[in-house]
């Protein structure tokens, strides 16, 4: 490890800041006492192994942040009191990376005294620690906690999360009882296929059929019943659904199989349960698809503390984040978030915003400054005036999103209840006319002719419908996964599947988002040294990016120019800063031309020019060039190959847009537009009827990425472009994007093999079921049959995804 | 023969609704609620043993 890297948190140390210690007989090298003190704990804890485990792969807790006072009498809302000398503790742990980060607070808290049970959730973050409250207290563990550099957060669920939770548990239960059931009556079943064909013991048989009906029952009444309740809504409000459709076959399965067990003939109770328990199974895997998704995003809501510091009569007393309203002044410590939307009232700081605007770099706030909710206050206290009540701010607009987001149904699954709307009543028909036809037509006895009618009904029975989807997207979804590509649920893979255009923004997604100066142009008599200091000295404090190109190429040139003067910030145009020498103007053109300066033009191409000028002097100017992603020219031709448009929306210069344009060979352009410009050009284009995708990454391109059919977020990109789009590409990567094209179009193309299958086989058998040439018995091996083939068909799916883009490859070609 | 198979019928049933009850005590307790952790866990708990073994001493203050 290189010298100048904190040995803890691996950040490089700042020459002031260095601290040397030794342990352990060795010189290791700390960037702050925080560090260094969490170093000592964890070696001296003997788990010393945390720093050759670790793997860091998420951003953690930012740098800076500082321990917190935590309060018992705050804590105590949360605290679940289960007996005098037991209770438990949810907390939301930030800051934990990889599964090293799990294993070290399990063991460090399990170790404290009076804890008698850690438990943290790998994938949620969330944890329940179990302590006997008469030897530690709720403060304490959550000092521990934050001792080791994470930070905790009380956490209860919401009523919705909770229901939701419970939900998935209760189904987890219906199909594990469907489940044991079905394969205790498989065991009856098999018995009697036996006895049908080799002959059997009628009183033997029967008791293996009063068997077979005793355990069929709850998986029909019990783990069937949201089948059976859908199917008495959909009902009631006379609209046919897939309920209906499943309830009616599983019912006349089961009350003919009784039927029959009274009357001496053939039973299919395993018919009746094996339907309940496959479409079980559907449900299980769509619910842990959604669920998952879903879990990344609440991470990031929960980050607004619960409680806040209200300030009255210069007394601060803790209450509830919810309970602000407008104008509340409260204090925000150094080291805690923000709780609420707010305007700086008193003190300056500096705020990590990143899970707002994905710029890692603190930025400086001052009085009368807005503050979002959730961002991390770094340096010192201030005091903050409340400008919207929490449910109001930023952070819980978005909750909501996300909560509608989760709402939402894959299309091709409506699709499914559109068919069945026709299906269903279709099905009933034919059953009452075969019953009609046997009875009066053609004379058969009562018997065989409702043996006919319940064949057609077990054959009509959508076992392979409740499977097409759910099957194909789960293999969809978890190969796209492991590629680096997210989709937030099955309609958004439909959805990316008919996508036709797909509209860029420029900076950050087909260029790499990184300035660099490309060039000096110094004034006659100048050199470029002069130009740069002057440049940096003005820009020292910014952190736009240009500034920070401009800062890390005096960095390189050697220069260290610290600010000089006052400096007067022209946002859109540029800077001013009067020092002792005279008046220093850098910035555009524009802005250098309307001071009463005379620039000589320049051959800039694509590139951004900065002038700089001293005393109404031209001094020079910076060509700054943001360079064009390397698989950018590939991966448009690819999209072209998709046979899809493409077209650049970009706030940047007309020339800019038209040469990267031009060199990447995309269909059209609109430049010059502002973020709600880009949100209408979207919204026209959806009224043109056009299936339109958005890829973008920053903050201005939120509106239009939630407007868009699809919009795609790489990673890198801001916190919010990432959660207000609907495809994400973990890897910044543009080749991905056509990777997540083609495998929502291969899954559309097997969803639709399997609904085609499950209805052509209905078409077939119903025909047959109906003329008496189907035994209930063969319909429901071949009902068997059909769901095996459309499962296999989903799984032959990712074997195409895995044989089309083999992991290794970076740049796939067709 | 009729009254032995009953009686497996019913032994075989009873055994799996043991297994049932437990099915749903696991559920209840959470212990399907995340299912990403348990493999990263028993990776942790056999390094543990032996750096504990090595490390015994310092373990406590």
């Amino acid at each position: 490890m290189p010298q100048d890297t904190c040995i803890h948190c691996h950040l490089s140390i700042p020459p002031q800041d260095l601290i040397v210690d030794e342990i352990e007989g060795k010189q290791l090298h700390f960037c702050c006492h925080g560090c260094q003190g969490a170093y000592r704990i964890i070696t001296g804890a003997g788990l010393g192994n945390f720093y050759q485990r670790r793997t860091w792969n998420e951003n953690g807790v930012p740098s800076g942040t500082f321990e917190t006072d935590f309060d018992d009498s705050v804590l105590a809302e949360h605290v679940i009191h289960e007996s005098d000398d037991s209770a438990e503790i949810p907390l939301l742990i930030e800051g934990i990376r990889c599964a090293s980060c799990v294993w070290l607070l399990e063991k460090l808290i399990g170790r404290e005294v009076g804890v008698a049970d850690v438990r943290i959730n790998y994938g949620s973050h969330r944890a329940r620690i179990r302590f006997n409250p008469r030897q530690t207290s709720p403060a304490n563990l959550l000092t521990q906690v934050s001792r080791l550099g994470y930070r905790p957060h009380p956490f209860t669920a919401g009523a919705a999360q909770q229901a939701a939770v419970r939900e998935q548990r209760t189904l987890l239960i219906r199909f594990g009882t469907a489940a044991f059931l079905s394969m205790q009556l498989m065991g009856f079943s098999f018995a009697l296929y036996g006895g049908y064909f080799h002959g059997i013991d009628s009183k033997i048989r029967m008791i293996i059929q009063y068997f077979a009906a005793a355990v069929t029952f709850p998986v029909v009444f019990y783990s069937g019943w949201p089948f059976l309740a859908g199917g008495w809504r959909s009902l009631k409000n006379r609209a046919p659904s897939m309920d209906l459709l499943i309830s009616l076959g599983v019912l006349t399965a089961f009350i003919f199989s009784l039927y029959a067990l009274q009357s001496g003939g053939e039973v299919y109770f395993d018919t009746a349960a094996m339907i309940v328990t496959l479409i079980l199974l559907g449900r299980l895997f769509e619910g842990a698809a959604r669920n998952r998704s879903v879990s990344g995003i609440d991470r990031l809501l929960q980050l607004a503390p619960d409680s806040a510091n209200l300030i009255i009569d210069g007394e601060t007393r803790t209450v509830s984040s919810a309970s602000l309203v407008p104008e509340d002044i409260i204090l925000v410590r150094p080291g805690e978030r923000i709780p609420v939307d707010g305007i700086i009232a008193g003190g300056e700081t500096e705020l990590d915003e990143a899970t707002v605007t994905g710029e890692p770099m603190p930025v400086l706030r001052k009085v009368g400054e807005a503050v979002a909710a959730g961002t991390l206050n770094l340096t010192s206290s201030i005091q903050l005036s409340v400008l919207r009540v929490s449910a109001e701010s930023f952070i819980a607009r978005m909750a909501r999103m996300v909560e509608e987001a989760q709402n939402r149904k894959a299309p091709i699954q409506s699709l499914a209840d559109r068919v069945a709307t026709i299906f269903v009543p279709a099905v009933i028909l034919v059953a009452t006319a075969t019953w009609f036809c046997w009875t009066f037509l053609l004379n058969a006895t009562p018997s065989a002719a409702l043996l006919n009618a319940v064949a057609v009904l077990v054959v009509a029975c959508p076992c392979a419908l409740g499977l097409a989807t759910p099957t194909a997207v789960l293999v969809a979804t978890g190969n796209a996964a492991s590629r680096g590509i997210l989709f937030r649920g099955g309609d958004i893979l439909e959805m990316t599947g008919r996508v036709d255009t797909i509209a860029f923004d420029k900076t950050g997604t087909l260029t790499l988002g990184k300035p660099t100066v490309a060039e000096i142009i110094p004034a006659r008599g100048k050199d470029e040294n002069d130009v740069l200091d002057l440049a940096c000295r003005a820009e020292a404090g910014s952190s736009h990016p240009i500034a920070v190109s401009i800062k890390a190429r005096a960095e390189q040139a050697g220069l260290h120019p610290a600010e000089t003067g006052s400096v007067t910030t022209i946002p859109g145009s540029g800077l001013k800063m009067s020092t002792d020498c005279g008046e220093v103007l850098v910035g555009s053109r524009v802005f250098l031309t309307a001071n009463g300066l005379d620039i000589p033009s320049t051959e800039s191409g694509t590139l951004t020019e900065v002038h700089v000028s001293l005393d109404n002097d031209w001094i020079g100017t910076l060509l700054i060039h943001d360079p064009v992603r390397e698989e950018a020219q590939q991966a448009v031709t690819d999209l072209h190959h998709l046979g899809l448009q493409t077209v650049l929306l970009t706030g940047d210069r007309r020339e800019t847009a038209k040469e990267v344009c031009a060199r990447l060979n995309i269909t059209d352009f609109h430049a010059e537009t502002s973020p709600a410009d880009k949100a209408d050009w979207i919204n026209r284009q959806k009224q043109d009827g056009k299936m339109t995708m958005m890829v973008g990454d920053g903050i201005n391109d939120a509106p239009a990425l939630s407007c868009a059919n699809v919009g795609c977020a790489m990673a890198g990109g801001t916190d919010i472009a990432l959660e207000t789009s609907d495809l994400v590409l973990t890897k910044p990567h543009l080749g991905r994007l056509h990777e997540a094209i083609f495998i929502a179009r291969k899954t559309l193309q097997v969803i639709k093999q399997n609904l085609f299958w499950a209805f052509a086989y209905n078409f077939v058998t119903l025909p047959l079921a109906a003329s008496g040439q189907l035994a209930p018995v063969w319909a429901a091996v071949a009902m068997a049959t059909s769901s095996v083939l459309v499962v296999g068909n989903s799984l032959r799916l990712g074997r195409v995804i895995r044989r089309t883009f083999p992991i290794a490859n970076q740049s796939p070609v067709d | 023969m009729l009254k032995s198979i009953i009686i497996l019928i019913i032994l075989s049933l009873c055994i799996g609704t043991g297994a049932w009850l437990i099915f749903i005590w696991t559920v209840r307790r959470g212990d399907f609620d995340d299912v990403e952790g348990p493999k990263y866990r028993m990776l942790d708990d056999d390094e543990d043993d032996s750096s504990s073994s090595t490390n015994k001493p310092g373990d406590k203050e």
